[in-house]
């Protein structure tokens, strides 16, 4: 059988086929990660913007045309994306439906134009396109296109089977573009994604049965999902008058305590009051607590099955929510500010520094371009700054920034925690918005960071021969130290960072550091850099046991 | 006799053996140590006050007393027609609010300036008012000039902790919020009337930078242009003066055309800001100097 075009329906599936493949292999795609970190996360962030695409394609049925479908596969994908390879994935997509939405059915010819404009598309949203990525597999498979195109080739399966060759092909020579790679031994995780979604796709067009199934919901979430059964009965609600006002390190102490038997923990405080609100199987435990800190009052307690509960509209904040929340009420700010982080100790630093709106997310989960738009909408200003904090999120910043229409959006590039904490302090009120994003631009170059983790498989980079379990300190232009033993790593990282002219090196500590370790490692980095102050906060952050930074 | 002599009080900076060689008289501001009172500059050295103040000693200012003011104003007009007061700031101190109240009773003799400054700025608006008086500007028109004035100056100062500033309670909400959980170095700036949070740094490093930047942006902006022809540059530091001459350094390199002044904060300012506090100032020539 030989097709010579494709039409609406059969490109739907096409394309959900490949979204399916792409989801089968994610953590395949996970694994290449350069950096043996244990947030290697480029397959299930592909994954996840390709899979917010296709539940919208999946929603339209078969009668759709092809306007229609390329809009559900170029929003859905632009708006789902996260991490780099995701929004490059997106813009992608968003070039080759550009191309082809006046069109009824797709041929050699507009396929071939669609592939040139989805790469130049994807080129243009990269501000410094590296070869030897993603980018470069794509251009591999638009310009084999090409030149099949140019020699006349009439057969859709021949021309798809030897583009997808061509991937393959560009895939293998990443190494030999990207040294980093190479010295890992793997080929780049983005491309293999883009080859992965492209195979599945060819696979449906050759007549393969693949399940296309789209499931109505993200298969990762950050926030777990409502249950129709409650596995914790009864919502608890109350107030305390506090004998004495609470601190930062109570509050989180607090609410790990009420963690541990419910769920949906909020605690806020103020000098003289605690309000908590928990779902609980035993609300005697949340009063017995609640008591040791002031008398109680509005105290109530409802079982789930058989009282209507209004649960507060965190839920708002998962990436599952479609419609743009509405705006909230109050006056609106010249200048607000978003930063992605995670941690609970980092979280309120942000705030303390005037931050409106923190993003859950960053190392483990890179939020999506969705997930900023929606943390714009709540930010009641008409300049948003947003910082990252992670070279990882800084392209889905910027997509949000260009989605934006009715606020104006500063992404300020900052690629880690210190540099959006620098960047933050460095705001300056009464100083127009480009002059502030001109200092923060200057200030954050002049931040180092280093963040102490785990290895989570053997490997070698930047010359360094790496074993799994091996703690590793990485700097902003790669990794710094490497060692079996912690405060090592961190002597050794913070050597290559602080030089004659730093004043402050400032040490955020993660949730599986102890408070009493947080304070030895700052002793030990006192006595061996005595030329430094030391300033330790709580960071909670999850996988990093130490987020440092030297000014 | 001669005819207008100029008056200020010991928060301009100029110190007693200072005051003969500008021409200038000094009224010490008189504040209190553990409830004892002692006169900046008279009774009470610099070093003995910051000793004073890092052993967290109950310190006060106060106003001086009407009695001292008006002593010295009739003591001052036994050889002058007129008398120029220069007081600081009266959006930082009452002492403006209450000379011009006792200035009523003397049929225009003692005028009391207005003019919203502190430290170095009010300091240069002495030096200005000898020069003017010399000229032949009689008190009334000399305290026009200077409140005329009154906006083209503007001071950054980055302290080295808020403590003392909560401590006195001399801060502004805004003020107050910068820096709860990090320790930062808070930028003030005082424009005209009052001390303000202007931006906060995490190391001296950033802060000084961006009291540079601040200072180079209102003379393009607001002073019409960096020149040292119409702008003066001051400098001013508590406590530590090794620091403040490294920052002079730093300071004369972004502006090398400029003759800096760098004093001592006075004690009654130094009270308020702790030691460790760094300040850049810049203020425009007099035209009627020039």
């Amino acid at each position: 059988m030989s097709v010579s075009q494709i039409d609406t329906a059969l490109l739907g599936r096409m394309f959900l086929a490949g979204a399916k493949n792409l989801e089968k292999n994610k953590d395949l795609i996970n694994e290449l990660n350069v950096f043996p970190v244990p947030d290697g996360d480029t397959g299930t962030n592909m994954t996840m913007t390709i899979m917010s695409a296709a539940r919208d394609v999946a929603g339209l049925g078969d009668s759709a045309d092809m306007k229609t479908l390329c809009k559900a596969i170029s929003s859905g994908s632009l708006r789902g994306a996260r991490g780099n390879s995701g929004v490059i994935l997106s813009q992608l997509l968003r070039g080759f439906t550009r191309r082809i939405k006046e069109e009824s059915v797709l041929t050699i010819p507009v396929i071939t134009e669609a592939f040139a404009k989805a790469v130049e598309t994807a080129y243009k949203a990269v501000m410094v396109p590296k070869e030897g990525t993603i980018l470069t597999v794509a251009r591999g498979i638009s310009e084999k296109a090409r030149d099949l195109n140019e020699d006349g080739c009439m057969d859709l399966e021949v021309f798809l089977t030897e583009c997808l060759k061509q991937g393959e092909l560009t895939l293998e020579q990443t190494p030999e573009m990207l040294p980093v790679l190479k010295q890992a031994g793997v080929v780049d995780s983005g491309g293999k994604g883009l080859v992965m979604a492209l195979a599945g796709a060819i696979d449906l067009f050759l007549g393969k049965e693949v399940d296309l199934t789209i499931s109505d919901t993200p298969t990762e979430t950050p926030q777990e999902e409502e249950e129709p059964v409650y596995a914790n009965l009864y919502c608890v609600a109350l107030s305390v008058a506090l004998e004495k006002p609470f601190r930062l390190k109570q509050e989180l102490d607090l609410r790990a305590y009420l963690e541990s038997f419910g769920e949906r923990v909020k605690v806020t405080s103020t000098e003289e009051t605690l309000t908590i609100h928990t779902d609980t199987n035993d609300p005697g435990m949340v009063l017995q607590k609640a008591l040791t800190y002031g008398e109680l009052y509005n105290v109530s307690v409802k079982n789930q099955k058989v009282e209507k509960v209004e649960h507060e509209k965190d839920e708002e904040e998962t990436f599952t929510q479609k419609a743009p929340a509405p705006e909230p009420e109050g006056p609106v700010k010249p200048v607000g500010f978003i930063a992605v982080s995670v941690g609970d100790g980092l979280a309120e630093i942000f705030r303390s520094l005037g931050v409106d709106y923190v993003i859950e997310g960053g190392q483990t989960m890179n939020p999506s371009t969705e997930d900023i738009l929606n943390a714009i909408s709540k930010v009641r200003a008409q300049t948003v700054f947003v910082l990252p904090n992670n070279k990882n999120i800084i392209l889905a910043a910027n997509q949000a920034a260009e989605l934006t229409t009715d606020k104006t959006v500063l992404v300020i590039p900052t690629k880690t925690i210190p540099q959006g904490i620098t960047a933050a302090i460095n705001f300056v009120p009464d100083n127009t918005n480009d002059e502030n994003e001109q200092a923060m631009m200057a200030e954050i170059q002049r931040v180092r960071s280093g963040e102490i983790t785990y290895a989570v498989r053997d490997t070698m980079i930047d010359d360094k021969t790496i074993e799994k379990g091996d703690y590793m300190g990485i700097g902003d232009k790669g990794i710094l130290a490497v060692d079996k033993d912690l405060t090592e790593t961190v002597k050794g990282m913070l050597a290559e960072m602080i030089d004659e002219s730093s004043e402050l090196v400032s040490v955020y500590y993660g949730c599986d550091v102890t408070e009493e370790d947080a304070n030895a490692m700052a002793d030990c980095i006192r006595t061996q850099f005595p030329g430094v102050d030391v300033e330790l906060q709580m960071g909670g952050q999850p996988i990093y046991y130490y987020i440092m930074s030297v000014e | 006799m001669k005819k207008v002599a100029v008056l200020t009080d010991s928060n301009s900076g100029i110190t007693q053996s200072e005051a003969g060689s500008l021409g200038v008289s000094v009224l010490p501001m008189p504040f209190y140590i553990n409830e004892k009172e002692y006169f900046e500059d008279i009774t009470l050295t610099q070093e003995q006050f910051y000793e004073a103040l890092k052993g967290d000693a109950d310190i006060h200012t106060s106003q001086p007393s009407p009695e001292q003011v008006m002593k010295l104003w009739d003591r001052m007009l036994e050889d002058y027609e007129e008398i120029v007061y220069i007081p600081m700031s009266s959006g930082l101190s009452g002492s403006c609010q209450s000379a011009r109240m006792l200035a009523e009773d003397y049929e225009g003799r003692v005028q009391v300036v207005n003019d919203q400054r502190i430290s170095v700025t009010q300091r240069q608006h002495c030096i200005d008012a000898v020069a003017l008086a010399e000229k032949g500007f009689g008190a009334a028109e000399i305290r026009e000039i200077l409140e005329r004035e009154k906006y083209s100056s503007s001071i950054y100062i980055m302290l080295d902790t808020l403590y003392y500033l909560r401590k006195g309670g001399r801060i502004t909400p805004a003020a107050a919020a910068i820096g709860t959980m990090l320790r930062l170095k808070p930028v003030l700036t005082i424009q005209g009337e009052k001390l303000d949070a202007f931006a906060k740094a995490r190391t001296s490093a950033q802060g000084k930078n961006m009291m540079i930047q601040a200072i180079r942006k209102d003379m393009e902006t607001r002073f019409g242009g960096i020149s040292p022809d119409r702008i003066n540059l001051e400098m001013a530091y508590t406590h530590d003066k090794e620091a403040a001459e490294s920052y002079k350094a730093e300071v004369q390199a972004a502006f090398p055309d400029f003759d800096i002044v760098l004093n001592p904060l006075s004690l009654s300012v130094s009270c308020h800001i702790g030691p460790g506090a760094l300040a850049v100032a810049c203020s425009c020539k007099i035209p009627e100097l020039m």
